[in-house]
């Protein structure tokens, strides 16, 4: 199993944890009333199938729309090719992308040269180097020198050089080009040199070698016999150039989407309480987005990066994000927060036992110390915050051995994710515990408030509420694994590219918060809504669970689009040099790499830039035939 | 409403805007870790200047960098209006020079290449709306989505490739101008504004287009005698600029084209529905003239409206273009600020792009007004 998947699976497991519980307590603080009736489950438990089998005939409907539609159908090809081409790059490319060839530069000259071979080359398992003799000296004075290849990536994964094959020895040359003796050097084997006296006298020149690269992984699986070629030529430093755009899908794939469902979370978020509550908090923002609208996105994104630029940490991002979600969540539920607080309302059963043990205070003259009151009214204050207690108790133990979590240790993170899930798993049975003995909840409720906690029935709901779970959840992750020099450490091993996706996310949301300030504009006249206000419905409720809603389809296609976007605007600035370092297999780097050899090495340029486009036209093509289903013209 | 009156209103509504820029490039020199007061002075920070301060303490008093945060703010207001935009480190001169120098390069690019795109866009959108859902209409569907998907560096590197250097490929138009450098026989020069062997005076107007034909006496380089003594025509000088100028324009214009066609369709469609075209249609006109005169004119209205954005969009991809072809234009000029992190002249240009992508939407929105007088009534 590779170190990408062991961390997405590790990953998985931790967020999974940290959204059940926290939509635990967010549950408890919006104030769900665990003990409804079993009709009222039953009820609507049947409305969620029949919602689901809408949805099912909804989908084939849209489905004949949409196959109708050849463009349609090229597009979501080509993005099915460049996620499965991002699954199985391992499986498909021949060599590990971050091959280090300049790790041997003191034993070997690296010939930059000649080791840009073009596409269809046969020649690129065959490397034509220099030995530079003086290096040879000082490496070792031993006249016997190994004849070893560049470090490649063993069944451990880690870089250790291979013995060569030598095929021939062409010529001994020195400083000025002339041709030494050739007899100076003798192949002693197949893998050692003999350095004569003679040779090791001369300072400074030069043996040109003709090896071949012992990789047995070159040749393609999937290529009939004979076939070793780099089907995409190699890269100034004699890397596969194929192998590199293959892994390189996963980065700008990963990019693409990261960003845009953050920046439409965002810009939803934002959008709809500007929308939903006008007035001056309407005005503010919208004014605020005319300001993003006026500087052109590239250079406002260019901006961004400056304004990130030597900042390790996510703190500035991460806390406003952290601060928007705070704000929405305590504006919609304020009043049940203060219900919390004042202790109204919640757990009456056990705490007004206690309250009625409480002696008496008639005589308040006769301040005598009472034992079992001051018992008992500590028992109250402590079972009033019990949840937080819990919360804070789990966060201590957990942030005590937190930080050994995540060293690249496979078994230690395995056990400690191990004690993780146990510690969760008691955290759910004491609160559960607690709900039946205190609160007289039956079992068979608890079980079906929990499955109903992983709420999929309604999609917006499951967007909205669980993107804010899980964005808190990746706050709190960062903030416990922050380390002693105050870096994010998750964040900055997890993605280096995180720079440009900040900026991309800042630089985007205004696009979708006017959208939705649109959309939400336009159904909040509409009959539901006011039926929904008129019953009572909190604000939150019928923001989420009315309104947006019936919002989705824009949003979806923007999204759609978005992500095609955001793949060619992170290229563009990663070939600007504002990305990742170079020799990454990112496109824009490889393109901003290859620029320095362009005309001549044409293959540098050309393969990765068709790469961007074929994944960002899949992904237009995709938007723009999903635009034709969500039109209400088709819709009949 | 008359007109002078919106365009008042309009310009007011500007106001917050450009004020709402310049707390943004403020709040960017906050954020940005670069002191600015150590970068100006560089290795003299300690030298102790004759008022008994060091280089480092004197900056920092004349940065107003002591000061809380909203004088600060106000101080940078202030020496914006009168003309003091800070001092650039990469470049050694004052950020507003620089500015002056840069912006006619990347407004020039811009303006060619809508020139170009505009065009294209629209006849390609014309057709596509005439043939609604026959295969050039769906070709040129994927072509629109084709060009909105094309990553504009790369576009502009193929550009470079296949129309400046493949020798052969238009060999007598070479050889009818024989002034365009290390081409070896392609079209295009693949760098630079102009042929090195001339230069342009600075007193021009900062287009080259123009100021080739105002120069008073163009003459070239002669190595031989190491003079410029050569001399040269105003429309040889105007076509080496041009040619220069092509590559980028064309790469910026391709990268507009897809958007503006699909407007255009849609735009076209929506107006041969109008009941004045049936009109036309059935006083007997012919179906051309229909089009081109009662339902093309009237869908390019609100085409305007995109001019506004697309001026933008050119300015942003300004960024890519004059970076790969060298162009000392607002875009590179903003990679080099932020690769060397050079605070004032980031804000500079980021003000400066907000500031002419404001001005262009304000002058398309007056003349919106003036082509459609319902605009005015909202």
């Amino acid at each position: 199993m590779s170190d990408f998947t062991t961390d997405f699976i590790l990953y998985s497991i931790y967020l999974f944890f940290l959204i059940f519980t926290i939509g635990i307590i967010f549950d408890k603080i919006r104030g769900k009333k665990w003990a409804e009736s079993l009709e009222d489950r039953e009820e609507g438990f049947t409305r969620f199938i029949q919602g689901w089998k809408q949805r099912f005939y909804d989908l084939k409907k849209s489905w004949k729309i949409f196959r109708k539609s050849i463009l349609a159908i090229i597009g979501l090809t080509l993005i099915v090719t460049v996620s499965t081409i991002s699954i199985f790059a391992d499986d498909i490319a021949v060599e590990h992308p971050y091959r280090n060839l300049q790790d041997t530069e003191d034993l070997w000259w690296i010939d930059n040269e000649p080791r840009r071979e073009a596409p269809f080359s046969e020649a690129c398992d065959w490397h034509e180097q220099g030995i530079d003799l003086f290096g040879i000296k000082t490496k070792d004075y031993s006249r016997y020198v190994p004849a070893v290849s560049d470090p490649v990536v063993d069944e451990n994964g880690s870089l250790t050089p291979m013995p060569l094959e030598i095929i021939e020895i062409e010529f001994i040359e020195d400083d000025l080009g002339y041709d030494l003796n050739n007899s100076l050097i003798i192949v002693y084997n197949e893998t050692t040199f003999f350095v004569t006296d003679e040779a090791l006298n001369i300072t400074s020149s030069r043996i040109w070698v003709t090896y071949e690269f012992q990789n047995n992984d070159m040749h393609h699986w999937w290529l009939p016999d004979g076939y070793d070629v780099c089907i995409m030529g190699t890269t100034n430093t004699g890397q596969d150039l194929f192998s590199k755009i293959l892994y390189g899908s996963r980065i700008s794939l990963k990019i693409g989407i990261t960003v845009a469902f953050l920046t439409v979370a965002l810009g939803t978020i934002i959008g709809s309480i500007s929308g939903y509550y006008g007035g001056v908090i309407d005005e503010v923002i919208m004014r605020i987005t005319d300001v993003f609208f006026a500087v052109p996105g590239l250079i406002l994104a260019m901006a961004f990066v400056a304004a990130l630029q030597n900042t390790t940490s996510l703190t500035i991002a991460m806390s406003t994000a952290a601060f928007l979600l705070l704000f929405f969540n305590i504006l919609s539920t304020r009043n049940v927060i203060s219900e919390l607080i004042t202790g109204e309302g919640t757990d009456r059963n056990l705490m007004f036992k206690i309250k009625n043990k409480l002696e008496p205070q008639s005589d308040l003259e006769n301040k005598v110390f009472n034992f079992k009151n001051s018992i008992l009214e500590t028992a109250l204050f402590l079972l009033r915050f019990r949840g937080v207690l819990l919360v804070g108790l789990t966060l201590i133990f957990l942030g005590s051995f937190w930080p050994e979590l995540w060293s690249n240790n496979t078994d230690v993170k395995l056990v400690k994710s191990l004690t993780l899930v146990a510690i969760f798993t008691l955290y759910v049975v004491i609160t559960i515990l607690d709900k039946t003995l205190n609160e007289g909840v039956p079992s068979k409720l608890i079980s079906k408030r929990i499955s109903e906690s992983f709420d999929f029935g309604n999609p917006y709901r499951f967007l909205a509420l669980r993107t804010i779970l899980i964005f808190i959840s990746v706050v709190l992750l960062i903030f416990v694994t922050k380390s002693s020099d105050s870096d994010f450490i998750l964040i900055k091993d997890f993605d280096r590219l995180w720079k440009i996706q900040a900026a991309l996310i800042l630089t985007g949301w205004p696009g979708y918060a006017r959208l939705i300030r649109g959309q939400v504009l336009y159904i909040r006249e509409m009959t539901f809504v006011e039926a929904a206000k008129s019953v009572g419905a909190p604000d939150g409720r019928i923001m989420f669970r009315h309104i947006l809603p019936s919002a989705w389809a824009p949003l979806l296609v923007a999204f759609t689009l978005d992500v095609g976007g955001t793949i060619l605007s992170a290229s563009g600035l990663s070939f600007i040099g504002l990305g990742a370092e170079p020799g990454t297999a990112e496109w824009g780097i490889l393109v901003s790499d290859g620029r320095r050899f362009f005309p001549n090495s044409w293959w540098l340029v050309t393969f990765p830039g068709l790469a961007i486009l074929l994944t960002t036209l899949g992904f237009n093509l995709l938007g723009d035939g999903l635009r034709d289903i969500v039109d209400p013209k088709n819709k009949r | 409403m008359k007109l002078q009156e919106f365009i008042v209103r309009r310009l007011i509504l500007l106001i917050p805007v450009i004020m709402g820029v310049s707390i943004f490039t403020f709040w960017i020199a906050q954020i940005i870790p670069a002191d600015p007061a150590a970068a100006l002075c560089g290795e003299k920070c300690g030298i102790v200047g004759s008022n008994g301060l060091t280089a480092y303490e004197s900056n920092v008093i004349r940065l107003g960098l002591d000061k809380p945060v909203w004088q600060q703010y106000v101080i940078y207001v202030t020496n914006l209006l009168e003309g003091d935009w800070g001092e650039s480190v990469t470049f050694h001169r004052p950020v507003i020079e620089k500015l002056r120098d840069a912006a006619p390069i990347t407004l020039e690019m811009s303006f060619l290449s809508l020139a170009m795109g505009f065009p294209m866009g629209i006849t390609l959108g014309i057709f596509s709306a005439v043939w609604q859902d026959k295969l050039f209409d769906q070709v040129s569907r994927f072509v629109a989505i084709a060009f909105v998907s094309l990553p504009i560096f790369w576009l502009a590197m193929m550009f470079q490739y296949i129309l400046g250097t493949q020798v052969g490929i238009c060999d007598p138009i070479t050889q009818a101008l024989p002034l365009i450098p290390d081409t070896e026989g392609g079209c295009f020069p693949i760098y630079g504004r102009h042929d090195p062997t001339y230069t342009f005076p600075d007193t021009g107007t900062g287009f080259h287009l123009i100021d080739s034909w105002i120069v008073d006496e163009p003459t070239k380089f002669n190595p031989q005698t190491n003079r410029y003594e050569v001399s040269m025509s105003h429309w040889d000088m105007f076509m080496d600029t041009f040619k220069h100028l092509f590559l980028p324009c064309f790469t910026l214009a391709v990268a507009s084209t897809g958007g503006l066609l699909r407007y255009m369709r849609a735009s076209l469609l929506e107006v041969m529905n109008e009941d004045y075209v049936r009109t036309a249609r059935a006083k007997g006109i012919s179906e051309t003239r229909v089009i081109l005169v009662h339902a093309v004119r009237n869908a390019l209205v609100p085409i305007v409206t995109i001019l506004g954005f697309s001026i933008g969009g050119a300015i942003g991809g300004a960024v890519l273009t004059e970076t790969i072809f060298a162009f000392p234009g607002m875009g590179k000029t903003a990679v080099d600020a932020i690769v060397y992190l050079d605070f004032s002249m980031i804000m500079g240009v980021t003000l400066v792009t907000a500031i002419i992508f404001l001005l262009s939407n304000l002058l398309v929105d007056i003349s919106y007004a003036i082509v459609d007088p319902r605009v005015r009534l909202e």
